[in-house]
């Protein structure tokens, strides 16, 4: 309990020297109480280029979970790719995949979040495994569609396997689904014929990225 | 008291005793160690928006070995309608406060809900933190001093939209929990007095002002 109100005075990102101030205590205890307070798993350590440390100081820092949107970001290749985003969601007890950062992405149905969700596919490994996630959500459609938006701007995409394409293919009688609702495309016309998805992208909203090629 | 280890630790064993996937909203002590503002807490609140819902939690809660504890309701919260069914592990340990959207005098409403952005998996148990802002309205309607504590370090710690607090105040009168203004004003201007809190003055003033205009339209 000791620790818990010391940790609520000097929660945030802090330095050695911000902890001895706002504790005002010397350098040598200030580094015990980081000790302590990173066995009880409260602090997490960065180092900055001139090999200084920086100490993440938070309660969140003990629970063992994973963020939808970190591992997201982490996947982006540039900033300008990664998302903010005020909704979070968590997950405990299992690691995420590329295939679920997609479907997560998916179902949000936001421009930026359909932008860079394209970079995702070349993470992606397991297609069946996506086929399985993507056809809970009846998404299928929309990822085949997506995918082929991303073979024509992004370079190191990996090949989608046959199997994933012929289960996805439209039927005859099936009507057209948006990514997002009210948005289409004048660019890609063939590939929402093909795949009968309204693909909320033109070829203007992709060429800044063409660059990452 | 119940760390945030051993939260994390019966959460995940639950998600992997249920049979499906429940969404449940969190509120109290569990919300705010999922947003990391507290360490504790001395037992786990949650809300639940369907009967059978909750009828599942509790079946697989039993089958956890745990019991219902109809004497520390009783104990906790007198005879006061709306009270949780609560459940308690036998060593003790754990004690869970199930809610069917009322809490007390306070009703979990669809604002609430939909202001409860973020989302907790653990495998079949999806939870939604409830938002500070609305913790706020739910503490301050007890009279416990730890209740005062956790008002005090959500104000701190976190950013407050005191639009939403007002707007939610209000939205609770209108629910039928006639004292959830006076409650508000009071709990905040304690705190603020005894100078542990900043309340901005515009929001003192059109808090007295809907206060003023409920008692008039009670009069009448």
């Amino acid at each position: 309990m000791k620790y818990i109100n010391i940790l609520g005075i000097i929660e945030g990102t802090r330095t050695i020297d911000d902890v001895q101030e706002k504790l005002n205590i010397d350098r040598s205890k200030a580094i015990y109480i980081l000790y302590k307070l990173r066995k009880l798993g409260y602090i997490r350590t960065k180092y900055l280029p001139n090999k200084k440390r920086i100490y993440s100081i938070s309660l969140l820092n003990k629970q063992n979970r994973v963020s939808y949107l970190e591992s997201f970001n982490n996947n982006m290749p540039n900033a300008s790719l990664k998302i903010n985003d005020t909704e979070n969601y968590f997950v405990y007890g299992r690691k995420l995949k590329a295939e679920d950062e997609l479907i997560y992405a998916l179902k949000k149905s936001k421009i930026r979040y359909v932008i860079s969700s394209l970079f995702l596919f070349r993470k992606i490994k397991d297609w069946s495994y996506l086929y399985r996630l993507a056809k809970k959500e009846n998404l299928t459609r929309q990822i085949s569609a997506l995918y082929d938006v991303a073979r024509i701007f992004i370079r190191k995409v990996r090949k989608m396997p046959k199997r994933f394409r012929r289960y996805a293919t439209p039927k005859k009688n099936e009507k057209y689904v948006s990514i997002v609702s009210g948005f289409n495309s004048d660019d890609f016309k063939d590939i929402e014929k093909k795949w009968k998805v309204y693909i909320p992208l033109n070829s203007a909203d992709l060429w800044e990225y063409r660059i990452l090629k | 008291m119940i760390n945030i280890t051993n939260q994390e630790v019966i959460f995940n064993e639950i998600g992997r005793a249920l049979p499906k996937k429940l969404i449940i909203y969190s509120i109290g002590g569990t919300a705010m160690m999922l947003l990391g503002l507290k360490g504790e807490t001395l037992d786990i609140d949650l809300v639940f928006d369907k009967k059978l819902d909750r009828e599942i939690f509790i079946e697989t809660l039993k089958l956890m070995k745990f019991r219902k504890d109809d004497k520390r309701v009783i104990e906790t919260y007198g005879l006061k309608k709306n009270t949780p069914s609560m459940l308690r592990l036998e060593s003790g340990d754990f004690i869970f406060d199930l809610f069917m959207n009322k809490i007390i005098t306070s009703t979990f409403s669809d604002a609430m809900k939909e202001r409860a952005k973020q989302t907790h998996e653990f495998g079949n148990l999806i939870i939604r933190v409830a938002d500070p802002n609305d913790i706020i309205i739910m503490k301050s309607a007890t009279s416990r001093v730890k209740d005062l504590e956790d008002i005090i370090s959500i104000i701190n710690k976190s950013q407050i939209n005191w639009k939403i607090l007002l707007e939610e105040a209000k939205e609770q009168v209108n629910l039928g929990n006639e004292t959830a203004i006076m409650n508000l004003g009071e709990k905040l201007e304690k705190l603020n007095n005894q100078k542990v809190i900043l309340v901005p003055k515009d929001f003192s003033d059109k808090l007295w002002k809907l206060f003023k205009k409920q008692v008039k339209k009670k009069a009448k």
